[in-house]
């Protein structure tokens, strides 16, 4: 199972130097460590087309997680895994174990719906419902079946406040969401996912169509996010990911080259092709 | 330089173009040149006025509309009641829901309804619908307004089906994968998603879905019965607009007024046509918000 070049590091650190390197994480059972996500010796395919290779990577409880590489590398394809948007796709298939909250999430029977009511997703173009701010962030509740109009508003103005949307938009609920700005919209997008009240927030390159300011907004908010969520967010962006998340993963061509605290990724990356990729010399 | 075949390729092309609205003005001009004398003579208010069609009364012949127009509505909208909802989930289910191969096996089906001769469809109505209607309902006759509803309304799903299965797939494929991604189940997604995005394509797709349905003549001609008395319920006998003008017109004395009754009826159903379909034009011109 562990393979030479270095894309299995997570295990090797878990197994043999966690306790040094990150005491936070030490458990004496690591066979059933308890993760936020767990992914084993995942290998995914779209038709006869390989996207990811053999990546296995433990993520654990709140903070940030950034996945980094070029373009195409499997980084959202590896997002999409883990609340099986993936599916939609037809043709695609997958071998190994992903594990959420310690239950495979690729079993027969496992529940999508609740699944991605557990992981919620924003995605990289703002993609608000053509209805209304508050029908907009009512909507997951409301397929959940709650009527409750008190209930709703309430739930409403917390996930837009947990947003940082609030106060912005909080007079006008009724008008369009479409008539927000794009940064606005990405973040009634985020309001909309906490409503769902997910455990695990993933988000695919969310600030790659907004502007710089709007970018720093959602920035901001991430990191007051990670406080009470697991977030794993895909960027483009290597100075976004030094500066929002708490641990890196590096992906090039399928592979998960290297996984490890950002500031190590950052400023030690054991493996050649990490050093390239974050000191710009290719991607 | 343009060549000389060039210039006349435009020239051909343009005057096909122009064919189009020459026709449709043609026939304007034929349907208010016709109807104008009746019109003058008797003014707008025998038409609409609560009375009979009885154009051949001897001493004083009445020219009434109203009960056909009643029987066009009773028609059109039992048509558009029937057909709606089975269109729109027709196209929801080939959109959302089928198979690319399902969708490849019904969609030709579709093309073939659309071209079933209305005589042949009328002749069923005759022949089968009519006697099941007449036993269901213990009617005398099956030939009612109902009868008529249902086999228009079978006329109008094929347009019904394809320009809100457009309406459907236009509709961005974010929204949907925002949906699921939110938890919400295939079902949620179509019934609070998709179809409220493509509404007004949907709703373009039922008024032309009705245009279709205003002017049918030949199937309601053979299965409403064509009485013209004032429709109590769906389960009486009704004539329509076009049936009464196609029932007179064989035996109508040439530019009595009778003729020209039967001309104010032609553009009556031109007029209603001709709007509905402006309103769906418009409607489907209003592109679902995309936002981009």
């Amino acid at each position: 199972m562990m393979k030479t070049n270095g894309n299995v590091k997570i295990d090797e650190t878990s197994v043999q130097e966690s306790a040094e390197e990150k005491p936070d994480q030490l458990n004496p059972d690591l066979e059933n460590e308890y993760c936020e996500v767990k992914v084993e010796n995942l290998n995914f395919f779209y038709g006869s087309v390989q996207a990811l290779f053999n990546v296995t990577v433990k993520v654990h409880e709140k903070g940030v997680a950034a996945l980094i590489g070029p373009s195409g590398c499997g980084k959202s394809t590896f997002l999409r895994v883990l609340n099986r948007m993936n599916d939609l796709i037809p043709g695609t298939r997958l071998e190994g174990k992903v594990s959420i909250h310690g239950e495979n999430i690729y079993v027969s029977n496992t529940d999508v719906v609740n699944l991605r009511k557990k992981v919620g997703m924003v995605f990289q173009h703002p993609n608000p419902f053509p209805k209304s701010i508050f029908d907009n962030v009512a909507y997951g509740p409301r397929i959940d079946g709650l009527k409750d109009k008190a209930v709703l508003s309430e739930i409403v103005e917390t996930s837009l406040k947990g947003a940082a949307l609030w106060d912005e938009v909080k007079d006008r609920l009724n008008e369009p969401a479409l008539a927000l700005s794009g940064g606005q919209q990405q973040r009634l997008c985020i309001a909309r996912a906490l409503a769902v009240k997910p455990r695990i927030l993933l988000m695919d390159e969310p600030t790659s169509a907004i502007d710089p300011i709007a970018t720093q907004r959602i920035e901001d908010l991430v990191r007051n996010l990670c406080n009470d969520y697991t977030i794993i967010i895909v960027t483009h962006n290597m100075q976004q990911a030094a500066r929002i998340s708490d641990y890196t993963g590096f992906f090039l061509q399928g592979e998960m080259i290297e996984w490890g605290s950002t500031s190590s990724i950052f400023t030690n990356p054991q493996d050649n092709r990490t050093e390239d990729y974050i000191t710009g010399r290719f991607g | 330089m343009v060549s000389i075949t060039e210039k006349t390729m435009r020239v051909i092309f343009i005057s096909c173009g122009l064919a189009i609205i020459i026709f449709l003005a043609g026939i304007l001009y034929i349907l208010l040149s016709n109807s104008m004398p009746g019109l003058i003579e008797l003014g707008l208010g025998p038409f609409f006025a609560a009375d009979r069609w009885n154009p051949g009364a001897y001493g004083e012949p009445s020219y009434s509309l109203l009960n056909m127009i009643y029987g066009t509505l009773m028609v059109t909208l039992g048509a558009l009641i029937f057909a709606v909802p089975i269109g729109v989930a027709a196209a929801a289910y080939l959109a959302e829901i089928a198979s690319p191969w399902e969708r490849e096996f019904f969609k030709p089906i579709v093309e073939v309804l659309a071209g079933v001769p209305s005589v042949v469809l009328g002749f069923f109505g005759l022949v089968v619908l009519a006697p099941l209607i007449a036993r269901a309902f213990n009617l005398n006759s099956g030939l009612t307004a109902f009868n008529g509803a249902i086999l228009v309304g079978v006329m109008a799903l094929p347009t019904i089906i394809t320009l809100a299965e457009d309406a459907i797939t236009a509709v961005p494929k974010e929204y949907r994968h925002a949906s699921l991604a939110l938890g919400g189940t295939r079902w949620q997604t179509i019934w609070k998603i998709t179809i409220p995005a493509a509404f007004s394509g949907i709703t373009a797709s039922a008024m032309l879905g009705m245009g279709r349905a205003i002017g049918e003549t030949m199937t309601v001609l053979m299965v409403t019965g064509n009485m013209v008395a004032r429709p109590e319920s769906f389960l009486d006998s009704v004539r329509t607009l076009s049936a009464g003008i196609a029932i007179d017109i064989g035996d109508v004395v040439f530019n009595s007024t009778h003729f020209h009754a039967l001309f104010v009826a032609g553009l009556l159903l031109f007029l209603i046509t001709f709007l509905v379909n402006l309103l769906a034009d418009i409607l489907i011109q209003r592109k679902p918000e995309v936002n981009k």
